[in-house]
């Protein structure tokens, strides 16, 4: 519980984000192997340190505050829906050092900037604390936490209890070597159920090594191809697929959000989600693929859509996961099954090798949870599907009816 | 700014507080004392009394519970663990001290018979209120992690706290069935259940419960939420709830998991550190050749499902391997310590001598949790500001396992809280009792 204070502390806003902005206090520091200006970029390929990490990767976050908007038009009367104040990461990777606090602050994004990695690389991944500027009462530190990463040792684990965690102002590299392919998530793991309902939610996956075989290998039969993609390293092919679309469910509780863009004590017992989205949006702008900008300070907040696009008799991977910390959410494909082939990042087999995957129309997805489904377009007549939750409750944005957690799967001929 | 256990620990009450750090600084808290077996009571013959009494939440805030007492004792939250053996012949005697009749059901055993009820019940013959007695007797046929709760005015008594664990072990040693897939080192029960605090004011002031508003706003672990969960068994100031949930291992071993749905909620538990492998649901092994394979066909995920009554077994084992540094921050000249392969480039666990890739920030930009042993390595501790840290004696790997639905990590409007413990990976050496 946080202690309140008057709305009034807004006007110190200007004095703080221009003490950031002159770096006092501040020491953001993004360690990239070849980076030599510090932006999380590599750019000196002979660098001794890259050299020594040919296979790293870089990606540079801030943890901070912004906004976001819902997709419920009709009731608010106006462009866009019900504007959300929101705790969140934002993208700086290629923003120079000195300009990271200033482009991260306020800039958060719903959901997170996505991290996909391939099996094999060495992540670095930077996050800096830029601070909540609409809450300078707050001085809460953030983390990530990779949520699935195998073996996680707590220093890269982000859980702030038994580890460390970046207080505003400062930087923490991440360093994970990248290995079991699948499809995990991220987030804030600092107050977790305060910073978690504010939106500090991501989407995380591995893509297979497989993919990266020789062209012509035989897979146990299969012929492996460059290009060809797989959800796993199955060694016989049958997680190939040529789409892949990650799907992630949340939720959030308006009177939350406004509690805490007011300073006021959060309700915590009484937390209510009523917006239900996939990948940051509700239904109807779930289908939108425009990059939308919040009707607060014009932030590019919500870049993602929800929209699934196949030609026919392509494999779409969808890879699902749900990090509503309120909600367990039934996603169901009518029209084209899914075939799940893996759970928790982890192909579906038995210990000595039984093939578990098995065909449904709907997974139950709870908190924390990720499905590897695979849809067969083969028989599946060119047009425009749905996916969307049968907790039918949620097929809404609050209120308003016809939203959610609901998309579209489009099947070119 | 303060870290949530930090945050967690001031919200226990201020008599309990002074109890809290005066056991910390004793290391009772986590320096040694985590049972690598589960506390329960074994036997063949239990005598059990539904009871009255009261639990303390994570908040501070007490409240009043009907449940199981062993032998006359104190009432307790869950009821006592009864831990028996494949092929026993089981009694068990329940005596009623409530003002409503009360049973028990043993969900999975198939023969049991009742005697001497007062009454038909609902899911199970029925001791009368005030004073009753009745008796179940049956033969714990099939090894697994079970549950029993009462039969009678089930919605309302399982609310109330009527419900406890039943683990039926197999003849083997350290198996959690007869099949060596199921081996296990150390073994855990996580006894998830929910509790709607108004129901209970309500049962106490005599009044009749509104039970289709029921809204659960304390989340549990044997009987305790966060941080209490953090405590060892029978720790004085919780008389009625004597079970903790820490769970301590090395590195390479195998932990069985015990969880039990209990309450009346779904739960999402995710455990830190690595996905687990489930080998049983409801007592039977997920096998692909039923009596032959073994627990072979259990699926292996980092977030598990556990619905009311539904109870898994699963193991879960933390390798510190492949991470593209050196746990134990050996310098390259180091013994090659815990074992060869470690310094062997050929083997996937080369990591020997290989320093972390990043450098770490300096303190000041910095927030310790409790349980930083201040070092990122296994079994070392580093320099911590003063007042940081100090929950962590041995240098363990600490990795919390709680709910995914973080609604449920508050007790009532306080967070951190509700469903959640940790799992300790010790350095290899430190003794697990």
């Amino acid at each position: 519980m946080k202690r309140v204070y008057g709305m009034a502390i807004r006007m110190v806003l200007a004095s703080l984000a221009l003490m950031f902005a002159t770096g006092a206090g501040a020491d953001v520091f993004v360690q990239c192997p070849g980076d030599t200006d510090g932006d999380g970029v590599i750019d000196d390929f002979t660098d001794p340190e890259y050299l020594a990490h040919p296979n790293a990767v870089c990606m540079s976050i801030t943890g901070g505050d912004g906004f976001i908007n819902m997709a419920d038009t009709t009731v608010t009367g106006g462009a866009r829906g019900r504007q959300l104040y929101m705790f969140g990461f934002a993208d700086v990777t290629g923003v120079p050092p000195l300009d990271v606090i200033d482009v991260g602050t306020t800039a958060a994004e719903f959901p997170a900037p996505s991290i996909v990695v391939n099996e094999g690389e060495e992540l670095y991944l930077t996050l800096t604390n830029v601070g909540m500027a609409y809450r300078p009462d707050l001085d809460d530190p953030h983390t990530v936490h990779w949520h699935g990463y195998a073996d996680a040792a707590p220093v890269f684990d982000g859980l702030p209890d038994v580890s460390i965690s970046v207080h505003m102002g400062g930087s923490l590299t991440y360093y994970y070597q990248v290995r079991g392919p699948g499809t995990y998530m991220y987030h804030c793991h600092v107050e977790a159920t305060e910073h978690m309902q504010m939106g500090m939610l991501g989407q995380l996956y591995v893509k297979a090594a497989q993919d990266q075989l020789a062209d012509g290998t035989n897979l146990n039969g299969f012929i492996h191809h460059d290009g060809y993609q797989y959800a796993y390293n199955d060694g016989d092919g049958s997680t190939y697929y040529d789409v892949d679309f990650p799907i992630q469910m949340s939720s959030m509780d308006p009177e939350f959000h406004d509690a805490s863009e007011a300073t006021q004590p959060l309700p915590f017992a009484l937390m209510n989600d009523t917006y239900a989205m996939l990948n940051g949006r509700g239904y109807p702008e779930s289908i939108n693929t425009a990059e939308l900008a919040n009707t607060e300070n014009g932030v590019v907040s919500q870049q993602q859509n929800a929209l699934v696009e196949a030609n026919a008799g392509e494999k779409v991977l969808l890879r699902i996961s749900n990090l509503s910390i309120t909600e367990y959410f039934t996603l169901m494909s009518p029209q084209i099954p899914m075939r799940v082939v893996g759970v928790g990042a982890s192909q579906l087999r038995g210990t000595g090798g039984a093939d578990l995957s098995y065909k449904t129309n709907s997974v139950n997805v709870g908190g924390g949870q990720s499905f590897d489904a695979i849809l067969d377009t083969d028989d599946v007549a060119p047009g425009t599907y749905f996916l969307y939750t049968t907790n039918l409750n949620f097929l809404s944005n609050n209120t308003e009816e016809r939203g959610g957690i609901m998309t579209e799967i489009v099947i070119h001929p | 700014m303060k870290t949530e256990t930090d945050t967690a620990l001031r919200h226990v009450s201020a008599l309990r507080r002074i109890a809290a750090s005066i056991l910390m600084l004793a290391g009772l808290i986590v320096g040694g004392t985590a049972q690598a077996v589960i506390s329960g009571t074994t036997g063949v013959n239990f005598d059990l009394t539904a009871k009255e009494g009261y639990v303390s939440m994570g908040d501070g805030a007490t409240v009043y519970i009907w449940g199981y007492a062993l032998d006359g004792g104190n009432v307790q939250l869950p009821g006592p663990t009864l831990i028996v053996t494949e092929g026993e012949t089981i009694t068990v005697t329940l005596h009623n001290d409530l003002a409503e009749a009360v049973s028990i059901t043993f969900p999975g055993q198939t023969d049991v018979t009742t005697t001497g009820a007062d009454s038909e019940g609902y899911l199970a013959g029925e001791a009368a209120a005030t004073g009753g007695e009745v008796t179940y007797t049956f033969t714990a046929t099939r090894p697994g992690t079970y549950q029993y709760h009462s039969g009678s005015n089930v919605g309302l008594q399982i609310e109330m706290g009527l419900s406890g664990a039943l683990i039926i072990k197999p003849n083997a040693m350290n198996q959690a069935y007869n099949h060596p897939s199921t081996a296990f080192h150390q073994e855990y029960l996580f006894f998830l259940q929910e509790l709607d605090p108004h129901i209970h004011t309500a049962v106490e002031a005599g009044l009749t419960p509104n039970l289709a508003e029921r809204r659960a706003q304390y989340w549990l672990i044997n009987g305790r939420s966060g941080p209490d969960t953090f405590f060892d068994d029978n720790i004085p100031w919780l008389p009625t709830q004597p079970y903790g949930a820490m769970a301590r291992t090395h590195p390479n071993e195998t932990v069985l998991m015990r969880v039990v749905g209990a309450g009346l909620d779904v739960h999402s538990f995710h455990t830190h550190g690595a996905n687990f492998r489930v080998l049983a649901r409801d007592g039977r092994m997920r096998e692909t050749i039923p009596g032959v394979s073994g627990a072979d066909a259990g699926l292996s995920d980092f977030t598990l499902t556990v619905a009311p009554g539904q109870t898994y077994d699963a193991t879960w084992s933390w390798r510190g391997e492949d991470l593209g540094w050196d746990i134990f921050g050996h310098a390259p000249g180091d013994p090659c310590e815990p074992s060869g392969e470690e310094c062997d480039p050929a083997s996937p666990i080369y990591d020997h001598g290989k320093a972390i890739p990043v450098w770490l920030p300096e303190q000041q930009f910095l927030t310790f949790g409790g349980f930083w042993s201040g070092s990122p390595f296994l079994g070392q501790e580093g320099a911590l500001p003063v007042g940081e840290g100090g929950l962590n004696l041995d240098g363990g790997y600490f990795y919390m396992w709680h709910s995914h639905i973080e609604a449920e990590l508050v007790n009532f409007d306080i967070a951190p809280g509700g469903m959640m413990t940790m799992m300790i990976v010790e350095a290899p050496g430190v003794p697990i009792p």
